[in-house]
């Protein structure tokens, strides 16, 4: 079987302009969950947002990816609007999001079908892909008979699979254990590097921020916004579980930040 | 093998326990053996049901009024069911309609049926058919409708297109509910079934019944009454066989 060669023209260059989300809340009050945003992120770079539940991370996520509607401003990818669910912006659900009436293959396999390509090629293509992490000889397994970290790489490989230019992650593997989920940021690191996506990825643990981005966004809750930016030095590619100096400092710097967010949530 | 073995023991000993006790009761004394026959009696009803040539014959042209009623109405109930949940154009034009035939029961369609159809075989498929309509269209209409919206989201995000979204996701999604609708529908199919052979019928388990009833032969009832719990129990057997291996990831 060869390895499967990741196709991406470079591009996948995210602009937020004044982005803003305002939900009606229940009472039908206007809650504001993304506040007026404008975020760069460049093309082929590995973004985090961190914050406390509430800032408006998955919410960023969520309308890049085209499911939620901005209040006002816009979204551009390399220079065109985004105006709904776009093929072109792959997706990592935080719940398994996997076809359960679908193997492994077959949920990658889906993920080819938009393409003019003979089934031999999608299939070939598919185990390539189940191959790069790590699920030779699980190919035919049912997603409920796959472990949770066994389903994340299923849905890993079905979203890299067809190389979109921009790859939204919302808290993947928040649901794994620590040791499950060191492996799958390695599996992740791997691929991303072969294959250059954009990646903008949301969690709210800071260690798995650092290890994995260029750039680390903190967020702040009511209304959420973003209150700093901090730049990854880190060499790649990168070993996961080194801890240097700059990271212990960015760690602190970070978890300072949103303490303080909690303590300004207090307050009010 | 062994939970095999197991639930044809456990089989086993019900029936012979509830056939003992039927016999006790039958030879007590406590009521006319012509009102309630001995298990004996039963089977001998049986054995000259067989002779007559009767007993395969309705058997054969009950179940088939029963599948043909049921394959009718459950195409027609998966069909409606997956337009009223994902349509909306559809659920509004019938939703509140079909919600207003719910209650009517299959018998209280006889007398029109017979009016529409006569008493030929087309009155026994539509009453049938409309009893297996109703239960495979809600359970349809509920699965289709509560599709989970991070299936729908992924499958979009993938690139499916909506038509790749219905026949790859959405009908998939629902199978489950779906098939919980087919196997109600079959065990409604033999209610209504015996509703529309009671009247006006030359055949069928239900007809023989009512036959049964003109002469007063209990046994020949009993005959009929174990005819449709044994053909029942065996094709729900047979449905749950066939439904886990479809739905398996349901169990999983």
């Amino acid at each position: 079987m060869r390895s499967i060669r990741y196709s991406n023209n470079g591009k996948g260059h995210i602009e937020l302009k004044d982005a803003s989300v305002t939900f009606s809340g229940p009472g039908g009050q206007k809650i504001e969950a993304l506040s007026a945003t404008n975020l760069n992120i460049e093309p082929a770079s590995f973004v985090s947002l961190i914050g406390p539940s509430g800032c408006g991370k998955s919410t960023i996520l969520n309308s890049i990816g085209g499911f939620v509607e901005l209040s006002s401003g816009q979204i551009l990818l390399d220079d065109v609007r985004v105006t709904g669910i776009n093929p072109e912006i792959g997706v990592v659900f935080q719940q398994y999001a996997l076809f359960p009436w679908l193997t492994a293959l077959g949920n990658v396999m889906f993920a080819l079908k938009r393409f003019r390509m003979s089934k031999d090629e999608r299939k070939q293509r598919a185990y390539a892909v189940l191959k790069d992490v790590g699920l030779q000889g699980r190919e035919k397994s049912y997603p409920g008979q796959l472990s949770g970290g066994m389903r994340q790489r299923v849905a890993l490989a079905r979203t890299f699979v067809s190389s979109p230019k921009v790859l939204l992650m919302d808290e993947p593997f928040g649901a794994l254990d620590a040791q499950t989920r060191v492996v799958m940021h390695d599996i992740l690191l791997r691929i991303w590097e072969a294959q250059k996506s954009t990646v903008i990825f949301v969690t709210h643990d800071v260690d798995e921020a650092l290890v994995l981005s260029d750039l680390v966004y903190v967020m702040s809750t009511s209304p959420g916004r973003i209150i700093d930016c901090i730049k990854i030095h880190t060499e790649r590619p990168r070993k996961v579980g080194t801890v240097d100096e700059e990271f212990l400092k960015n760690r602190n710097r970070i978890t300072n930040l949103l303490r303080g967010s909690h303590a300004a949530e207090r307050q009010i | 093998m062994q939970t095999l073995l197991k639930s044809i023991g456990q089989f086993s000993v019900s029936i012979s326990g509830v056939v003992l006790v039927w016999w006790l009761f039958a030879n007590s004394g406590v009521v006319s053996q012509d009102l309630f026959p001995t298990p004996l009696q039963v089977y001998q009803a049986a054995i000259e049901l067989h002779a007559d040539g009767v007993l395969l014959k309705d058997l054969r042209v009950s179940l088939g009024r029963a599948a043909t009623g049921f394959c009718i109405g459950a195409s027609l109930g998966v069909f409606v069911g997956l337009l009223t949940a994902r349509v909306r154009i559809v659920a509004v034009a019938l939703e509140p309609f079909l919600n207003l035939l719910r209650p009517i029961p299959a018998i209280a369609l006889v007398p029109i049926a017979i009016v529409w159809f006569g008493i030929g075989e087309g009155s026994k498929y539509f009453v049938i058919s409309y009893t297996v309509f109703l239960a495979v269209w809600l359970n349809t209409h509920a699965g289709a409708s509560e599709v989970a919206g991070t299936y729908l989201r992924a499958a979009r995000s993938l690139g499916a297109s909506r038509l790749r979204e219905f026949f790859e996701v959405i009908i998939p999604a629902s199978a489950p509910h779906i098939v919980v609708g087919l196997r109600l529908g079959a065990a409604l199919a033999f209610l209504s079934l015996i509703a529309a052979e009671l009247s006006g019928a030359s055949s069928g388990i239900g007809f023989r019944l009512q036959d049964a009833r003109q002469f007063i032969r209990t046994d020949r009832m009993f005959v009929g009454l174990i005819e449709l719990g044994i053909l029942g129990a065996t094709l729900d057997y047979i449905f749950v066989f066939i439904s886990r291996r479809l739905v398996h990831w349901e169990s999983a």
